[in-house]
């Protein structure tokens, strides 16, 4: 057991090491395109979470953008489901990235990606630190919740 | 009803629509999320990041005069053309952008009234296509700093009693923001606000739809409701100076003010400068 579970996680960082390395060696434009993509493909939000986003809850307070993030852990497995206006296509690409990265791995594999994932993405280098801040809280949230949802200590 | 002093600074998303082709008007979006330009944009707006085009990426500061050459040069923009501004969040951005060209001289700037909301709502096209304009030569003729305020010009209004407004939030103002866990990015060690300053939030001057209040309704929040008068020598500031851009705006274009300054190191400078004095 413990040399599967090793060998998944292993295929989680790998997953996130190759977007890492995607955009690190992405100029600016193709960052822009990048997260352009991630915008465009953020699945919708499921209807059972729509009343509870207009009524404003799970909304990640740090960043000024209204983000909404729903977690859930069931066998081992992270479940995200996000919801950020596309009139906000950088947080919402960012998150949509979050998102497709991070569903399915295990809590263990979320809480092991970079600490500081904006920087290594080299984000804050090509759109701006003053940018940066909500995205990082946002990063900072979800793992914590994801924590949080499954106990981990 | 009293109309704006210079109501000419500001045209309507069918002037600009009327306008989009005419080679001596460009039109310039601007916007706080460095993407929605992407997403679409008027046909032939050019796109101008507030911080990856204007400012310098090594010191807290714009770009230098020949980097602003070069970037008007690669746009397409020549001295002589009008430059319609306009981006998301009632022109807040857009407003910043005019302020730092405006620091760069450059004469003729407008401001589409509704931004980029307001040409949406309306359902008027949008396009992905980035105009290639020909190049042109630039030239910066001189800079206008009468419109930016520093620290010490702000530690003499204090000595001198001359208004200072605070355009952000009032949480911010009282200093209660810094100290909730929700709001780390304000990047200062202290809340508060610059001892003697009015708190008028910038949205304050904008209605619903992302356009300016009425000149009528401007006047009362900064004449009668926080005293401004004619003649004041006026400094606004926010976080970082892009929110008071929008008040300088406003101030200057709209109600006429002749001496108002953006004071751009705002509350992140002030409220890491030592012995800074701070009230809450």
């Amino acid at each position: 057991m413990l040399v599967i579970a090793s060998l998944f996680h292993f295929n989680f960082m790998a997953k996130i090491q190759e977007i890492i390395d995607a955009f690190q060696i992405a100029d600016y434009q193709e960052t822009l395109a990048m997260l352009l993509d991630y915008s465009e493909s953020l699945p919708a939000l499921p209807e059972k979470y729509v009343e509870q986003r207009d009524q404003g809850f799970n909304r990640v307070p740090e960043c000024e953008t209204p983000v909404f993030v729903w977690i859930e852990v069931n066998d081992d497995k992270v479940h995200i489901d996000a919801d950020v206006p596309e009139e906000s296509p950088t947080v919402r690409g960012f998150v949509s990235l979050l998102v497709d990265s991070f569903n399915g791995a295990t809590p263990q594999e979320v809480l092991s990606a970079p600490q500081n994932l904006v920087h290594d993405l080299g984000l804050d280098q090509k759109l701006g630190t003053r940018r940066m801040f909500g995205l990082s809280a946002v990063y900072n949230r979800i793992k914590s919740s994801v924590k949080e949802v499954s106990g981990l200590s | 009803m009293a109309e704006y002093v210079h109501p000419d600074v500001l045209v309507s998303t069918q002037w600009v629509a009327d306008n989009l082709n005419d080679p001596n008007i460009k039109i310039v979006e601007s916007d706080e999320d460095v993407l929605l330009y992407e997403v679409g944009h008027v046909e032939n707006a050019i796109k101008i990041d507030w911080q990856t085009d204007l400012q310098d990426q090594l010191v807290r500061d714009y770009i230098d005069k020949e980097k602003f050459e070069q970037l008007l040069s690669d746009k397409g923009i020549s001295n002589d053309s009008t430059i319609v501004f306009y981006g998301d969040k009632s022109n807040w951005w857009a407003c910043y952008a005019m302020w730092v060209f405006k620091l760069f001289g450059h004469e003729k700037c407008l401001i589409m009234n509704g931004g980029r909301q307001k040409w949406i709502e309306e359902e008027r096209p949008i396009t992905k296509d980035v105009p290639d304009f020909p190049k042109t030569d630039y030239k910066v003729s001189g800079t206008n700093e009468a419109i930016r305020a520093f620290r010490d010009d702000v530690v003499g209004h204090i000595g001198s009693g001359n208004p200072l407004i605070d355009v952000r939030s009032p949480k911010e103002f009282s200093g209660e923001l810094l100290h909730m866990e929700a709001y780390p990015q304000e990047g200062a060690l202290r809340g508060g606000h610059i001892p003697g300053a009015a708190n008028v939030p910038w949205a304050t001057a904008a209605n619903e739809d992302g356009t300016f209040k009425s000149a009528d309704e401007l006047k009362a929040i900064y004449m009668d409701d926080k005293g401004l008068k004619e003649g004041d020598d006026i400094i606004a500031y926010c976080r970082i100076g892009e929110r008071s851009s929008h008040t300088w705006f406003v101030l200057t274009y709209l109600l006429g003010f002749e001496g108002v300054r953006n004071y751009d190191g705002s509350w992140t400078e002030w409220g890491n400068l030592v012995k800074a004095p701070i009230e809450k």
